[in-house]
């Protein structure tokens, strides 16, 4: 595991204790997705509102912690601050707010909307002819939402090559409306698709530096919970839930050992 | 009125290169020659409705003053979630312009009317919500919010009325002011009924072009009187109400589906909408005014 993102995983279970909110496992499930997005992107955390920056959308806002963890590490602000996680007043809820994190480029939670929005930015920037990229990444479990598969289609339809989906194929709908084999999915509504190991930063950073004629999609193979045994064998126990402290001490334990199934 | 939607943003675009029209699949011939003139800036979009309010968010977040268009429950109805985070939670403003208006396609049925966007989209934090009566209060209040940041709501009728009144955003106006007992309320197209039903009643008329923000000074002046609201929708006469303590009532539609099919005009009249029956309406309220 990614030695910064094995730090940002220490993080999310620290905010979590502090703060007693959850959405562990789906945010473990994205680490390396968000790190290498930023590694990948023009921006500068110093200065958020550059005006040349790529923009990122996490369209699967339930992924806060994991999202705010990743910007603190990188720079936007202090790593103490997400541990108010939830809590009232802070600037950190459970689902992103762009007018309350640096970083924050849309205000998202309910599925299915990030990426209508990411689309129209990624237009805007071809119409302004700037050179700018937006990113966003959904969930398998947000392609269950019918307007995810409207905004996919718009930016086909228009050959948006600014624009990159990344899906985080965690396999969260086994119990509900799976979507098996999104990359065919997305290639059949016109996507150039690559499918890489979700955890593996270098595979990440090359497949998104690749350049596309058209709209880009980024399958990640990834598994909720990532790093810690106890989480990626207990997903939906885990869902929303906050480790007491004999369980904390276990998933940095676990974390530590790398006993991930991975 | 969808003629004047186009002449006047052709005109906006024109001075205004961030001005930019996203279709859902209607009106596609009437832009025929916007499309010509601003190619990247002319969108047939598809039949998606709910993607077009996130797009447009996302276009408004960038700079651009969209102009979205279909009718009337798709857009709103069917987006109110779009609208409600895209645009308002996340302060992405925008430009939603229906057609259809409550039941301008009466021969489709209820599948495509829409009673409700008025007093749905009233209730979204930040939003402004328009009903214009005329070609020209659309071109005036068009031109006067387009690229404010606000997502705005306008209601649009292929049955516009013709009466030239001077009108202004959030401002309400005294069409009659003859009396101390009764004051007719209304808004949008429906207003020659209205004015028809009142012609031999002592009544005060007053007409709203915009519900959100509603003329609450204009509302209180006449706090004094009863109210009778008569509109075609809802939210105007909620609008009205968000004054505590007046004395209304409502003169519009009932709590069903209009489903007559025939025209604009068969429906209003089977509802009560038509000049017979608000006359009616009229007469019973200022017998107990």
């Amino acid at each position: 595991m990614h030695p910064v993102c094995k730090q940002i995983r220490r993080d999310i279970l620290l905010a979590s204790r502090a703060s007693g909110h959850g959405h562990i496992p789906t945010s473990f499930s994205i680490v390396e997705m968000l790190f290498a997005t930023y590694e990948t992107m023009r921006h500068n955390p110093k200065n958020p509102a550059w005006e040349e920056r790529d923009i990122f959308i996490l369209s699967k806002g339930h992924g806060a912690l994991g999202f705010y963890c990743v910007l603190a590490r990188i720079g936007y602000f202090d790593v103490e601050e997400p541990k108010t996680f939830g809590a009232y007043l802070s600037r950190f809820g459970c689902h992103p707010d762009r007018h309350k994190v640096l970083g924050v480029e849309a205000s998202t939670g309910s599925l299915g909307h990030g990426i209508g929005i990411a689309v129209g930015m990624a237009l805007a920037f071809k119409l302004s002819g700037a050179r700018r990229r937006v990113f966003t990444l959904i969930g398998d479990g947000e392609a269950n939402e019918g307007s995810t598969w409207e905004a996919i289609m718009i930016a086909n339809n228009l050959s948006l090559s600014n624009l990159t989906i990344l899906m985080d194929f965690n396999k969260s709908q086994v119990r509900s409306l799976p979507i098996d084999n999104p990359a065919e999915r997305l290639r059949t509504f016109g996507c150039v698709v690559h499918e890489v190991n979700g955890h593996d930063v270098e595979e990440l950073k090359q497949a998104l530096s690749i350049k596309s004629s058209t709209v880009k999609a980024v399958v990640a193979h990834t598994i909720k919970g990532h790093g810690c045994q106890t989480l990626e064998q207990n997903i939906f126990e885990w869902h929303r839930k906050s480790p007491d402290a004999a369980q904390y001490e276990q998933f940095l334990k676990e974390l530590d050992a790398g006993s991930s199934l991975a | 009125m969808r003629r004047q939607f186009k002449d006047t943003v052709t005109e906006l675009a024109t001075n205004d290169e961030r001005v930019i029209v996203i279709l859902g699949d209607i009106s596609h011939y009437l832009f025929g020659a916007f499309q010509d003139r601003f190619p990247s800036r002319f969108y047939n979009m598809g039949i998606c409705e709910n993607a077009l309010i996130s797009v447009a968010a996302g276009l408004s977040a960038q700079g651009f003053h969209p102009f979205v268009h279909t009718i009337a429950p798709f857009i709103t109805e069917r987006s109110l979630e779009q609208i409600k985070l895209d645009m308002c939670y996340n302060r992405f403003g925008g430009n939603i312009l229906s057609c259809g208006s409550s039941f301008d396609y009466a021969w489709d049925g209820a599948t495509h009317h829409c009673y409700s966007d008025l007093a749905i989209l009233r209730l979204l934090p930040g939003m402004e919500v328009i009903q214009p009566g005329s070609r020209k209060e659309l071109d005036t209040l068009l031109r006067s919010q387009y690229n404010n940041g606000r997502p705005t709501y306008f209601k649009l009728s292929d049955h516009p009325h013709s009466i030239d009144i001077d009108i202004k955003f959030g401002k309400g106006v005294v069409l009659r002011n003859d009396a101390n007992g009764l004051t007719v309320v209304t808004a949008g197209p429906l207003l020659p009924n209205v004015i028809e039903a009142c012609k031999d009643f002592a009544v005060n008329l007053l007409y709203f072009p915009t519900i959100k923000p509603i003329d609450k000074d204009l509302v209180a002046a006449y706090r004094h009187t009863r109210f009778l609201i008569v509109h075609d929708g809802f939210g105007l006469r909620e609008a009205i109400n968000e004054l505590p303590g007046l004395n209304t009532a409502y003169h519009g539609l009932p709590d069903q589906f209009c489903v007559w099919y025939g025209t604009v005009h068969d429906i209003r009249r089977e509802i009560g909408l038509d000049p017979a029956g608000i006359r009616q309406a009229v007469a019973a309220y200022s017998r107990n005014a």
